[in-house]
Protein backbone atom coordinates (compact mmCIF):
# COMPACT_ATOMS: atom_id res chain seq x y z
CA UNK A 1 0.00 0.00 0.00
CA UNK A 2 1.46 3.27 -1.75
CA UNK A 3 1.43 6.08 1.32
CA UNK A 4 -0.86 8.32 1.07
CA UNK A 5 -2.06 11.57 2.58
CA UNK A 6 -5.14 11.25 4.59
CA UNK A 7 -8.07 12.32 2.70
CA UNK A 8 -11.64 13.19 4.33
CA UNK A 9 -14.91 12.17 2.75
CA UNK A 10 -17.43 14.45 4.07
CA UNK A 11 -17.66 17.52 3.16
CA UNK A 12 -19.20 19.59 5.85
CA UNK A 13 -15.79 20.06 7.66
CA UNK A 14 -12.50 21.53 6.09
CA UNK A 15 -10.19 19.11 5.46
CA UNK A 16 -7.54 18.83 7.77
CA UNK A 17 -4.17 19.41 7.06
CA UNK A 18 -2.01 16.66 5.45
CA UNK A 19 -1.09 14.46 8.54
CA UNK A 20 1.31 11.15 8.33
CA UNK A 21 0.33 8.11 7.33
CA UNK A 22 0.36 6.73 10.56
CA UNK A 23 -2.18 3.72 10.70
CA UNK A 24 0.24 1.71 9.12
CA UNK A 25 3.08 2.19 12.00
CA UNK A 26 0.07 1.90 14.30
CA UNK A 27 -0.92 -1.64 13.13
CA UNK A 28 2.84 -2.76 13.64
CA UNK A 29 2.90 -1.59 16.71
CA UNK A 30 -0.19 -3.20 18.06
CA UNK A 31 0.91 -6.54 16.78
CA UNK A 32 4.15 -5.83 18.15
CA UNK A 33 1.77 -5.42 22.16
CA UNK A 34 0.19 -8.79 21.15
CA UNK A 35 2.84 -10.36 20.27
CA UNK A 36 4.86 -9.44 23.55
CA UNK A 37 1.88 -10.00 25.45
CA UNK A 38 1.28 -13.65 24.65
CA UNK A 39 5.02 -14.21 24.52
CA UNK A 40 5.44 -13.05 28.04
CA UNK A 41 2.25 -14.75 29.24
CA UNK A 42 3.57 -17.94 28.15
CA UNK A 43 6.78 -17.99 28.94
CA UNK A 44 5.56 -17.57 32.79
CA UNK A 45 2.77 -19.70 32.83
CA UNK A 46 5.35 -22.40 31.36
CA UNK A 47 7.69 -21.95 34.62
CA UNK A 48 7.06 -24.50 37.10
CA UNK A 49 10.36 -26.23 38.55
CA UNK A 50 10.28 -28.42 40.94
CA UNK A 51 13.50 -29.06 43.45
CA UNK A 52 14.58 -31.12 46.20
CA UNK A 53 14.92 -28.79 49.08
CA UNK A 54 15.87 -29.30 52.44
CA UNK A 55 12.90 -28.96 54.96
CA UNK A 56 13.50 -30.01 58.28
CA UNK A 57 15.96 -32.24 58.20
CA UNK A 58 14.59 -34.19 54.88
CA UNK A 59 14.95 -33.45 51.21
CA UNK A 60 11.59 -33.16 50.19
CA UNK A 61 10.41 -32.06 46.95
CA UNK A 62 8.73 -28.44 47.10
CA UNK A 63 7.39 -26.85 43.60
CA UNK A 64 7.81 -23.26 42.44
CA UNK A 65 4.39 -21.88 40.39
CA UNK A 66 3.90 -18.49 39.61
CA UNK A 67 0.69 -19.05 41.29
CA UNK A 68 2.99 -18.95 44.72
CA UNK A 69 2.82 -14.94 44.37
CA UNK A 70 0.34 -12.58 44.10
CA UNK A 71 2.13 -9.95 42.34
CA UNK A 72 2.70 -13.21 39.46
CA UNK A 73 -0.50 -13.72 39.40
CA UNK A 74 -1.32 -10.13 39.10
CA UNK A 75 0.97 -10.28 36.36
CA UNK A 76 -0.33 -12.63 34.35
CA UNK A 77 -3.80 -10.95 34.29
CA UNK A 78 -2.60 -8.06 33.22
CA UNK A 79 -1.19 -9.46 30.32
CA UNK A 80 -3.77 -11.30 29.43
CA UNK A 81 -5.97 -8.05 29.56
CA UNK A 82 -3.28 -6.44 27.36
CA UNK A 83 -3.37 -9.39 24.99
CA UNK A 84 -6.52 -9.57 24.60
CA UNK A 85 -6.85 -5.76 24.43
CA UNK A 86 -4.03 -5.15 21.47
CA UNK A 87 -5.93 -7.97 18.86
CA UNK A 88 -9.04 -6.17 19.40
CA UNK A 89 -6.99 -2.55 18.80
CA UNK A 90 -5.17 -4.10 16.10
CA UNK A 91 -8.14 -5.63 13.83
CA UNK A 92 -9.81 -2.16 14.88
CA UNK A 93 -6.87 -0.40 13.75
CA UNK A 94 -6.84 -2.43 10.20
CA UNK A 95 -10.28 -2.07 9.52
CA UNK A 96 -9.86 1.85 9.90
CA UNK A 97 -7.35 1.71 7.03
CA UNK A 98 -10.17 0.48 4.93
CA UNK A 99 -12.54 3.41 6.03
CA UNK A 100 -10.82 6.51 6.53
CA UNK A 101 -13.71 8.24 7.66
CA UNK A 102 -13.33 6.74 11.23
CA UNK A 103 -9.75 7.67 11.93
CA UNK A 104 -10.47 10.65 14.16
CA UNK A 105 -12.94 8.99 16.54
CA UNK A 106 -10.22 5.78 16.39
CA UNK A 107 -7.55 8.25 17.20
CA UNK A 108 -9.07 9.78 20.76
CA UNK A 109 -10.56 6.14 21.65
CA UNK A 110 -7.23 4.74 20.89
CA UNK A 111 -5.16 6.69 23.14
CA UNK A 112 -7.70 7.17 26.42
CA UNK A 113 -7.90 2.82 26.05
CA UNK A 114 -4.29 2.48 25.43
CA UNK A 115 -3.06 4.75 28.53
CA UNK A 116 -5.19 2.57 30.93
CA UNK A 117 -3.63 -0.30 29.54
CA UNK A 118 -0.54 1.35 30.01
CA UNK A 119 -0.82 1.67 33.31
CA UNK A 120 -1.42 -1.81 34.10
CA UNK A 121 1.15 -3.19 32.45
CA UNK A 122 3.26 -1.01 34.01
CA UNK A 123 2.58 -1.83 37.66
CA UNK A 124 2.05 -5.90 36.58
CA UNK A 125 6.10 -5.62 35.59
CA UNK A 126 7.13 -3.47 38.41
CA UNK A 127 5.42 -5.93 40.81
CA UNK A 128 6.62 -9.09 39.29
CA UNK A 129 10.28 -7.21 38.88
CA UNK A 130 10.28 -6.44 41.98
CA UNK A 131 9.25 -9.91 43.40
CA UNK A 132 12.23 -11.58 41.13
CA UNK A 133 14.90 -9.14 42.06
CA UNK A 134 13.87 -10.52 46.31
CA UNK A 135 14.02 -13.91 44.89
CA UNK A 136 17.39 -13.20 43.04
CA UNK A 137 19.06 -11.14 45.83
CA UNK A 138 17.32 -11.95 49.02
CA UNK A 139 16.91 -9.44 51.45
CA UNK A 140 18.64 -9.97 54.45
CA UNK A 141 17.43 -7.10 56.65
CA UNK A 142 13.97 -8.72 56.73
CA UNK A 143 14.69 -12.19 56.44
CA UNK A 144 14.00 -13.07 53.34
CA UNK A 145 16.39 -15.86 51.27
CA UNK A 146 17.49 -15.85 47.71
CA UNK A 147 15.21 -18.90 46.18
CA UNK A 148 16.78 -18.53 42.61
CA UNK A 149 20.36 -19.96 43.63
CA UNK A 150 17.88 -23.56 43.72
CA UNK A 151 15.13 -22.62 41.39
CA UNK A 152 17.05 -21.55 38.31
CA UNK A 153 14.90 -22.73 35.22
CA UNK A 154 12.38 -20.96 37.61
CA UNK A 155 13.81 -17.24 37.66
CA UNK A 156 15.21 -17.97 34.15
CA UNK A 157 11.54 -17.68 32.70
CA UNK A 158 10.55 -15.09 35.24
CA UNK A 159 13.64 -13.02 33.97
CA UNK A 160 12.64 -13.60 30.47
CA UNK A 161 8.64 -12.98 30.73
CA UNK A 162 9.51 -9.37 33.08
CA UNK A 163 12.22 -8.51 29.96
CA UNK A 164 9.93 -8.77 27.08
CA UNK A 165 6.99 -7.08 29.17
CA UNK A 166 9.10 -3.83 29.44
CA UNK A 167 9.06 -4.16 26.47
CA UNK A 168 5.47 -4.51 25.73
CA UNK A 169 5.39 -1.08 27.80
CA UNK A 170 7.71 0.71 25.61
CA UNK A 171 5.61 -0.16 22.68
CA UNK A 172 2.45 1.32 24.57
CA UNK A 173 4.23 4.63 24.98
CA UNK A 174 5.36 4.46 21.72
CA UNK A 175 1.73 3.80 20.56
CA UNK A 176 0.52 6.89 22.74
CA UNK A 177 3.03 9.04 21.15
CA UNK A 178 2.11 8.04 17.88
CA UNK A 179 -1.35 9.06 18.52
CA UNK A 180 -0.79 12.27 20.22
CA UNK A 181 2.15 13.52 17.38
CA UNK A 182 -0.72 12.85 14.77
CA UNK A 183 -3.14 14.75 16.75
CA UNK A 184 -0.83 17.26 16.83
CA UNK A 185 -0.17 17.27 13.17
CA UNK A 186 -4.06 18.03 12.20
CA UNK A 187 -3.76 21.44 13.86
CA UNK A 188 -4.20 23.74 11.51
CA UNK A 189 -1.10 25.99 10.67
CA UNK B 1 -22.26 28.56 13.35
CA UNK B 2 -25.37 29.92 14.59
CA UNK B 3 -27.44 32.86 13.02
CA UNK B 4 -28.91 35.82 15.46
CA UNK B 5 -31.10 38.29 13.85
CA UNK B 6 -30.62 41.12 15.81
CA UNK B 7 -32.50 44.24 16.72
CA UNK B 8 -30.61 47.90 17.23
CA UNK B 9 -31.94 50.36 18.73
CA UNK B 10 -33.78 52.63 15.52
CA UNK B 11 -35.14 49.31 14.76
CA UNK B 12 -32.70 48.42 11.90
CA UNK B 13 -32.71 44.29 11.72
CA UNK B 14 -29.27 42.89 11.16
CA UNK B 15 -28.55 39.03 10.78
CA UNK B 16 -25.62 38.53 12.99
CA UNK B 17 -23.35 35.37 12.34
CA UNK B 18 -21.86 34.32 15.42
CA UNK B 19 -19.35 31.91 15.04
CA UNK B 20 -18.60 29.59 18.12
CA UNK B 21 -15.03 27.84 18.93
CA UNK B 22 -16.38 24.19 19.21
CA UNK B 23 -16.01 23.98 23.45
CA UNK B 24 -13.75 26.40 25.79
CA UNK B 25 -10.23 26.03 26.12
CA UNK B 26 -10.31 24.15 29.59
CA UNK B 27 -6.81 24.98 31.86
CA UNK B 28 -7.31 22.78 34.65
CA UNK B 29 -4.60 21.24 33.97
CA UNK B 30 -2.51 23.49 36.18
CA UNK B 31 -4.46 22.48 39.50
CA UNK B 32 -3.81 18.91 38.19
CA UNK B 33 0.03 19.68 38.60
CA UNK B 34 -0.21 21.70 41.56
CA UNK B 35 -2.18 18.56 43.31
CA UNK B 36 0.19 15.78 41.52
CA UNK B 37 3.02 17.69 43.08
CA UNK B 38 1.97 17.98 46.24
CA UNK B 39 0.82 14.21 46.65
CA UNK B 40 4.05 12.60 45.21
CA UNK B 41 5.74 15.33 47.60
CA UNK B 42 3.95 14.29 50.28
CA UNK B 43 4.82 10.59 49.50
CA UNK B 44 8.83 11.42 49.35
CA UNK B 45 9.06 12.73 52.56
CA UNK B 46 6.56 9.99 54.28
CA UNK B 47 9.03 7.27 52.98
CA UNK B 48 12.23 9.34 53.05
CA UNK B 49 11.94 10.43 56.87
CA UNK B 50 9.98 7.20 58.27
CA UNK B 51 12.27 4.50 60.10
CA UNK B 52 11.15 2.47 63.36
CA UNK B 53 13.44 0.46 65.27
CA UNK B 54 12.57 -2.60 67.76
CA UNK B 55 14.13 -4.56 69.90
CA UNK B 56 14.18 -8.62 68.70
CA UNK B 57 14.32 -11.09 71.30
CA UNK B 58 14.83 -14.30 69.37
CA UNK B 59 16.48 -17.73 71.90
CA UNK B 60 17.48 -15.62 74.30
CA UNK B 61 19.51 -13.02 72.32
CA UNK B 62 18.58 -9.29 71.70
CA UNK B 63 19.18 -7.22 68.71
CA UNK B 64 17.75 -4.09 67.37
CA UNK B 65 16.26 -3.89 64.00
CA UNK B 66 15.53 -0.88 61.73
CA UNK B 67 13.10 -0.54 59.15
CA UNK B 68 14.16 2.24 56.90
CA UNK B 69 13.22 2.80 52.94
CA UNK B 70 17.22 1.93 52.24
CA UNK B 71 16.53 -1.71 53.16
CA UNK B 72 14.59 -2.09 50.57
CA UNK B 73 15.26 -2.10 46.90
CA UNK B 74 11.90 -1.56 46.40
CA UNK B 75 11.75 1.28 48.18
CA UNK B 76 14.26 3.03 47.08
CA UNK B 77 12.67 2.65 43.64
CA UNK B 78 9.35 4.01 44.90
CA UNK B 79 11.43 7.21 46.83
CA UNK B 80 13.19 7.77 44.00
CA UNK B 81 10.13 7.77 41.83
CA UNK B 82 8.16 9.86 43.55
CA UNK B 83 10.56 12.26 44.14
CA UNK B 84 11.33 12.94 40.27
CA UNK B 85 7.84 12.90 39.48
CA UNK B 86 7.34 15.78 42.37
CA UNK B 87 10.33 17.65 40.51
CA UNK B 88 9.20 16.86 37.17
CA UNK B 89 5.03 18.51 38.38
CA UNK B 90 7.26 21.45 39.17
CA UNK B 91 9.17 22.36 36.57
CA UNK B 92 6.16 21.14 33.81
CA UNK B 93 4.26 23.76 36.07
CA UNK B 94 6.30 26.79 35.59
CA UNK B 95 6.74 25.82 32.04
CA UNK B 96 3.34 25.35 30.83
CA UNK B 97 2.37 28.98 32.61
CA UNK B 98 5.34 30.15 30.19
CA UNK B 99 4.35 28.91 27.69
CA UNK B 100 0.80 29.77 28.05
CA UNK B 101 1.74 33.49 28.23
CA UNK B 102 4.01 33.40 25.30
CA UNK B 103 1.41 32.72 22.43
CA UNK B 104 -0.17 29.75 21.10
CA UNK B 105 1.86 28.50 18.25
CA UNK B 106 4.85 28.18 20.17
CA UNK B 107 3.44 26.30 23.15
CA UNK B 108 1.77 23.84 20.86
CA UNK B 109 5.26 22.14 20.36
CA UNK B 110 5.73 22.63 23.96
CA UNK B 111 2.77 21.16 25.12
CA UNK B 112 3.20 18.27 22.74
CA UNK B 113 6.81 17.81 24.34
CA UNK B 114 4.98 17.87 28.18
CA UNK B 115 2.38 15.53 26.82
CA UNK B 116 4.93 13.21 25.99
CA UNK B 117 6.95 13.49 29.09
CA UNK B 118 3.59 13.22 31.63
CA UNK B 119 3.25 9.98 30.10
CA UNK B 120 6.80 8.75 30.67
CA UNK B 121 6.79 9.94 34.25
CA UNK B 122 2.44 8.05 34.57
CA UNK B 123 4.29 4.72 33.78
CA UNK B 124 7.11 5.18 35.76
CA UNK B 125 5.01 5.96 38.63
CA UNK B 126 2.50 3.24 38.10
CA UNK B 127 5.32 0.67 37.90
CA UNK B 128 6.93 1.77 41.06
CA UNK B 129 2.86 1.57 43.18
CA UNK B 130 3.14 -1.80 41.60
CA UNK B 131 6.78 -2.46 42.82
CA UNK B 132 6.02 -1.25 46.91
CA UNK B 133 2.60 -2.75 46.42
CA UNK B 134 3.95 -5.74 45.84
CA UNK B 135 6.41 -5.76 48.44
CA UNK B 136 4.20 -4.52 51.32
CA UNK B 137 2.42 -7.45 50.37
CA UNK B 138 4.71 -9.54 51.21
CA UNK B 139 5.48 -7.74 53.94
CA UNK B 140 1.92 -8.00 55.24
CA UNK B 141 1.41 -11.90 54.80
CA UNK B 142 4.79 -13.63 54.30
CA UNK B 143 4.58 -15.79 51.69
CA UNK B 144 5.21 -19.47 52.87
CA UNK B 145 6.00 -21.33 49.16
CA UNK B 146 9.10 -19.09 48.92
CA UNK B 147 9.63 -19.08 52.95
CA UNK B 148 9.62 -15.22 53.15
CA UNK B 149 8.03 -14.58 56.63
CA UNK B 150 5.60 -11.23 57.08
CA UNK B 151 7.11 -8.26 59.15
CA UNK B 152 4.74 -6.05 59.57
CA UNK B 153 3.40 -7.41 63.24
CA UNK B 154 6.66 -6.70 64.16
CA UNK B 155 6.77 -2.97 62.79
CA UNK B 156 3.35 -2.03 62.77
CA UNK B 157 3.21 1.64 62.82
CA UNK B 158 5.71 1.62 59.74
CA UNK B 159 3.85 -0.66 57.51
CA UNK B 160 0.73 1.72 58.30
CA UNK B 161 3.08 4.69 57.27
CA UNK B 162 4.23 3.11 54.05
CA UNK B 163 0.14 2.44 53.51
CA UNK B 164 -0.87 5.50 53.76
CA UNK B 165 2.07 6.74 51.14
CA UNK B 166 1.72 3.79 49.01
CA UNK B 167 -2.20 5.49 48.77
CA UNK B 168 -1.25 9.02 48.42
CA UNK B 169 1.19 7.85 45.68
CA UNK B 170 -1.65 5.78 43.78
CA UNK B 171 -3.57 9.06 44.24
CA UNK B 172 -0.69 10.87 42.62
CA UNK B 173 -0.23 8.58 39.93
CA UNK B 174 -4.06 8.96 38.94
CA UNK B 175 -3.69 12.31 38.86
CA UNK B 176 -0.79 12.06 36.03
CA UNK B 177 -2.97 9.57 34.20
CA UNK B 178 -5.60 12.42 34.03
CA UNK B 179 -2.97 14.50 32.89
CA UNK B 180 -2.17 12.94 29.99
CA UNK B 181 -6.19 12.91 29.32
CA UNK B 182 -6.43 16.21 30.09
CA UNK B 183 -2.78 17.27 27.46
CA UNK B 184 -4.52 14.78 24.67
CA UNK B 185 -7.97 16.35 24.69
CA UNK B 186 -6.41 20.22 24.78
CA UNK B 187 -4.79 18.83 21.43
CA UNK B 188 -7.56 17.70 19.97
CA UNK B 189 -9.93 20.54 20.56
CA UNK B 190 -7.04 22.79 18.80
CA UNK B 191 -7.37 20.75 16.13
CA UNK B 192 -10.56 20.88 15.25
CA UNK B 193 -11.03 25.02 16.09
Amino acid sequence: MASTDIEYKSTSTPPPPAGLDYFIVDVILRFLLLAASVVALGVIVSSDQTELVLFQGTLVPQPAKFQHSPAFVYFVAAFSVSGLYALVSALASVAVIQKPEFKLKFLLNFIFWDTLILGIIASATGAAGTVAYIGLKGNSHMGWIKVCNVYDKFCRHLAGSIAVALFGSIVTVLLIWLSAFTIHSRIPK
Amino acid sequence: MTTHTKTNLDGVHSDVKVVEKPTKERSHDLFLRFLGLSLTLVATILVGVDNQTKVISYAEMKFRATAKWEYMSAMVFFVVSNAIACSYAAASLVITVMARSSGTRKSDFTDLVITALDLVLMALLFSANGAACAVGLIAQKGNKHLQWMKVCDVFDTYCRHMTAALVLSIIGSSVFLLLVLHSVLKLHYRSRS
